[in-house]
């Protein structure tokens, strides 16, 4: 095959939002994806929350993708049969809040109110590569600056919060602003969600930043497509072929050629086929990328050290299950209700309990789950009189202690079935059929190292300048010419494609020297 | 309880001999390891010795506090960078993992980063800690700690006696009963007895609960400053167990006397001991089997007791200030039950030669000594509470919304630990800016 300017290896949603930006950049890009089809993992993500400038920049909505906002961000159903809606419609949502606490119920605009104005702060974070530390650039500088000139105008009670927020526990965070506990579980939720973190851990409610930074919105953090989660991959291979990109599916990379000048050439495939490349741009995390895919003889040990210790520990399993009616959760009023996510926990105790059990190796009886229901609202998503329910599980960790997941996927699959059941009775009679995959077939089917769905957890050290090295966090690698384009680099949260975009741009920029 | 034991000692050489025991890998990763946490002492000290700048502040001195920090950071070597950067932020446990693998010597050394916190050695933000026990100094030689000739006290008696010689008036019994605010102005302070004591300036040492919400009307303050104190955390997590003991303990891992006894003995087997210790607490128990932190002073110092005679003094990890059932002085005695019990599995003959216990929960810290919710630390060392945010966000350069009223005491930078830093910070502050 002729040389390319660019092989992206995978073809999850950052790959395939490099691989468009690349080849709008007059860049002839190669797309080179495993499976038999796009979109990686992202097809069992719950939401997307592509950047609306990227939706923009690569026109998916002209390439198929129409974004769907359920009236309802969240619906908790609660232990003793009631339910808290949080509407999409703040008053609506306050409404609600109201059942149990009248000041909860004005709390809640006010934090979400605080919350959108740190998040604007925290998207010009996001929305830019990290400045280098040792000489950084004019255009670092300058977007330092801005950032700067964000924060201040914040004012100094949101400036503050952001400071104290980053680093503290989620739990404490709700308990600061809201005295009832459904409440409470439910934003908490959003701070462990796929980290190797309970409520009470310090450093969850930067999750529930970053994860919440893209909409300013702590509890919706992203949009429903309609056709489903795999639409919006669908629309990003779309883009990217109608702008010039060849994507090529079931093509497995064995390596990364890296020649004796330690300088990426090119990948050769496992079918022994070598394709030649200015640049390689993995959109695979960086263990799997530099430990897996690239000759160990071109790293240094320290650097060895250092991409091993990357924490890349997967909590969360995802199953799917065919049912032959949707549940009915006590306390549920309204169908609308759970046309968003709904989130099952007792409280935030509980969330943590079910964390405790993954501390140990082991998954609790009661996991924390989150569902969404997505036939409801577009039929076409399930075969007739069928309907399809997503569950993400928490905590099922990637080690386990005494056991493997091939013996233990069924037994994690029961609780969770069991635990909806509490919820909404006669839930297991209507199960036809599940899928469960657990993180060890995230990293087999996937190639997620550990199973982790952010590439790396989302922890201060890990983040920003320090992610997914220190040194290393404008997308390129110690191998020249290699570059990292997925969640494993800046900013790496959620399905956002910012990273690919941001890698997109610093590759082009590199390529035009 | 496997009957096997691990001995730090002071001896850099002996102590490598006995980590290699257990593994030749982590007998190496030490040397590095102490190396390491020199530099990142080095590069913390000058920080703890600093006023924290306020982040919002337009004053260009404040900026150039802000670049200093960033410059001192651009400075260090890259794998000092990187060393630093996951200090601030890590778990003890996960950022030990990175150099060792004997469980026991992670547990033991991971111990030093939940001490005094409502935090469990894998919670992240805990590794910070564990340098902050580094930072001491003794004689010139960094990171070390000592015990002092008659008992810590002795230390505060030092102090004093250097502060009476400087000048100082110190008065005992004496307990303050309302610092005295006039037009926005503090100017001296009411004791309990009713006296009223003029002063230019009024330096509180104690924490904020009582220095805003105790000694001072809440409408004196700005309605948000008072929110900011009552959000800061105290959350007590530990209490103290002091023995009398007949004869000294006698430890199945290594019987009879010797010099392990004369340091710190510490009951912190394995990483998941710790962490589960911390799990029980979280849901509001004291730890069924805690961490246990002994020494032995009389055995450095026998003036202390009499001839023959030993004291055991424990720190035990955790005693949530807050349990979920019943009250702290219906579970006293449980308590003392709980770390005798756990003291036994190691040194079976320590329940023969008790003969006298005293048992100090965090509610009996907090009667006694003032300490809200028993914090040792006189509020959490997590790191929403530090520098800049220590107390409070905006008010961490030892002022206070009151004119003429300063705080001094562990509660604001750069913490607790008895090593003066706030003091000496304030007090340099107070003397620039008044």
């Amino acid at each position: 095959m002729m040389p390319v300017d660019v092989v992206v290896i995978g073809a999850g949603h950052n790959g395939l939002v490099a691989a468009g930006f690349l080849a709008k950049a007059g860049l002839k890009t190669l797309v080179l994806e495993r499976s038999d089809r796009v979109g990686g993992c992202a097809r069992l993500a719950h939401t997307a929350a592509i950047d609306p400038a990227i939706v923009r920049a690569l026109a998916l909505e002209q390439h198929g993708l129409q974004i769907i906002r359920p009236d309802a961000d969240v619906c908790a159903p609660t232990a003793d049969g009631r339910a808290l809606t949080l509407w999409r419609d703040r008053s609506r949502a306050a409404q609600e809040i109201r059942a149990w606490s009248a000041k909860d119920a004005d709390r809640y605009l006010k934090f979400l109110e605080s919350f959108a104005r740190i998040s604007r702060v925290l998207r010009s974070v996001l929305g830019s590569a990290p400045p280098s530390i040792d000489d950084p650039t004019a255009g670092d500088l300058i977007e330092l600056l801005k950032t700067g000139r964000a924060f201040r105008a914040l004012g100094k009670p949101d400036a503050y919060r952001l400071l104290r927020w980053m680093p503290m526990a989620v739990a404490d965070l709700v308990g600061e602003w809201f005295d009832s506990e459904p409440l409470r579980a439910t934003i908490a939720a959003g701070g462990v969600l796929g980290s190797f973190l309970g409520p009470w851990s310090a450093g969850s409610a930067a999750v529930l930043l970053l994860l919440g930074a893209g909409e300013g919105q702590p509890v919706a953090s992203g949009w429903y497509a309609k056709g489903g989660i795999g639409a919006v991959a669908d629309a990003l291979a779309a883009a990217a072929r109608s702008a010039g990109a060849e994507l090529r599916t079931s093509a497995e990379i064995a390596q990364v050629d890296v020649a004796a000048d330690g300088a990426a050439t090119g990948v050769t495939l496992a079918s022994g086929e070598q394709i030649t490349a200015r640049v390689v741009a993995s959109n695979a995390d960086p263990k799997r990328t530099l430990l897996g895919l690239v000759d160990p003889i071109h790293l240094a040990p320290e650097l060895v050290r250092r991409l091993q210790n990357i924490r890349t520990h997967g909590t969360l399993a995802q199953i799917t299950y065919t049912v032959s009616s949707l549940p009915r959760f006590a306390g549920v009023q309204q169908p609308a209700a759970c046309s968003g996510r709904i989130r099952l926990a007792r409280d935030i105790d509980g969330i943590e309990r079910a964390f405790d059990a993954a501390k140990y190796g082991g998954f609790a009886g009661e996991p924390w789950l989150e569902l969404t229901m997505p036939s409801a609202a577009d039929p076409t998503q399930a075969a007739a009189g069928r309907h399809v329910i997503s569950a993400y599980v928490q905590y099922a960790p990637y080690h386990l202690r005494g056991t493997t997941w091939d013996a233990e996927r069924d037994r994690l699959g029961d609780a969770a079935t069991r635990t909806i059941a509490r919820y909404a009775p006669g839930f297991e009679s209507s199960v036809l059929a599940r899928d469960v995959i657990t993180p060890l077939d995230l990293e087999r089917t996937y190639g997620l190292t550990g199973g982790h769905i952010f590439h790396g957890e989302l922890a201060l050290d890990q983040l920003f300048v320090a992610r997914p090295l220190l040194g290393f966090a404008s997308y390129a690698t110690p191998i020249r010419n290699l570059y990292i384009c997925g969640s494993g680099a800046h900013p790496g949260t959620g399905l956002t494609g910012r990273s690919g975009a941001l890698a997109a741009k610093q590759i082009a920029r590199d390529l035009k020297r | 309880p496997n009957g096997d034991h691990l001995w730090r000692v002071n001896d850099h050489a002996r102590t490598q001999r006995e980590i290699r025991r257990h593994s030749k890998l982590d007998a190496e990763a030490y040397d590095e390891y102490g190396k390491a946490m020199v530099e990142m002492a080095r590069f913390v000290k000058p920080i703890l010795n600093m006023t924290p700048p306020d982040p919002m502040s337009l004053n260009p001195r404040e900026l150039m506090k802000l670049l200093f920090l960033g410059n001192r950071f651009r400075g260090l070597a890259e794998g000092d960078r990187y060393n630093q950067l996951q200090l601030m932020t890590m778990s003890a446990v996960d950022f030990l993992d990175q150099w060792f693998e004997t469980d026991v010597l992670k547990a033991t050394m991971s111990a030093s980063g939940i001490i005094g916190t409502f935090l469990g050695v894998r919670s992240p933000g805990t590794a910070y800690v564990l340098l902050h026990h580094y930072m001491g100094e003794i004689d010139g030689a960094f990171r070390s700690w000592g015990f002092a000739r008659g008992g810590t006290g002795a230390i505060s008696n030092a102090i004093a006696s250097a502060a009476r010689e400087a000048g100082v008036e110190i008065r005992t019994k004496a307990p303050v009963a309302r610092i005295r605010v006039t037009g926005g102005q503090a100017n001296g302070v009411v004791l309990a007895n009713g006296d009223e004591l003029d002063a230019d300036l009024v330096v509180s040492s104690v924490d904020p609960h009582l220095t805003f919400l105790k000694f001072i009307e809440s409408r004196e303050l700005p309605a948000e400053f008072v929110e900011e104190v009552r959000r800061y955390k105290f959350r007590g997590s530990s209490g103290k167990v002091n023995l009398a003991l007949d004869a000294l303990p006698n430890f199945t891992c290594l019987p009879g006397e010797g010099p392990h006894l004369r340091g710190a003995l510490s009951i912190s087997p394995s990483v998941d001991y710790m962490e589960r210790a911390y799990d029980q607490a979280k849901y509001g128990e004291f730890s069924r089997r805690p961490y246990i932190d002994m020494v032995i002073p009389t055995l450095t110092d026998p003036s202390v007791a009499p001839p023959g005679k030993h004291i055991l003094s424990c720190f035990v990890q955790y005693a949530p200030y807050k349990l979920a059932s019943g009250t702290w002085d219906e579970q006293r005695d449980a308590f003392g039950d709980t770390v005798i019990d756990t003291i036994a599995e190691y040194a079976p003959n320590i329940r023969d030669i008790i003969l006298h216990r005293q048992v100090l929960t965090p509610l009996d810290l907090e009667r006694e000594f003032g300490l809200t919710e028993g914090n040792i630390f006189q509020g959490e060392l997590t790191l929403e509470q530090l520098f800049f945010a220590r107390p409070v966000p905006g008010w961490a350069q030892y002022n206070t919304p009151i004119k003429n009223l300063w705080m001094c005491g562990s509660a604001t930078h750069p913490g607790g630990g008895i090593m003066g830093a706030p003091g000496r910070n304030a007090a340099l502050r107070i003397l620039t800016k008044s």
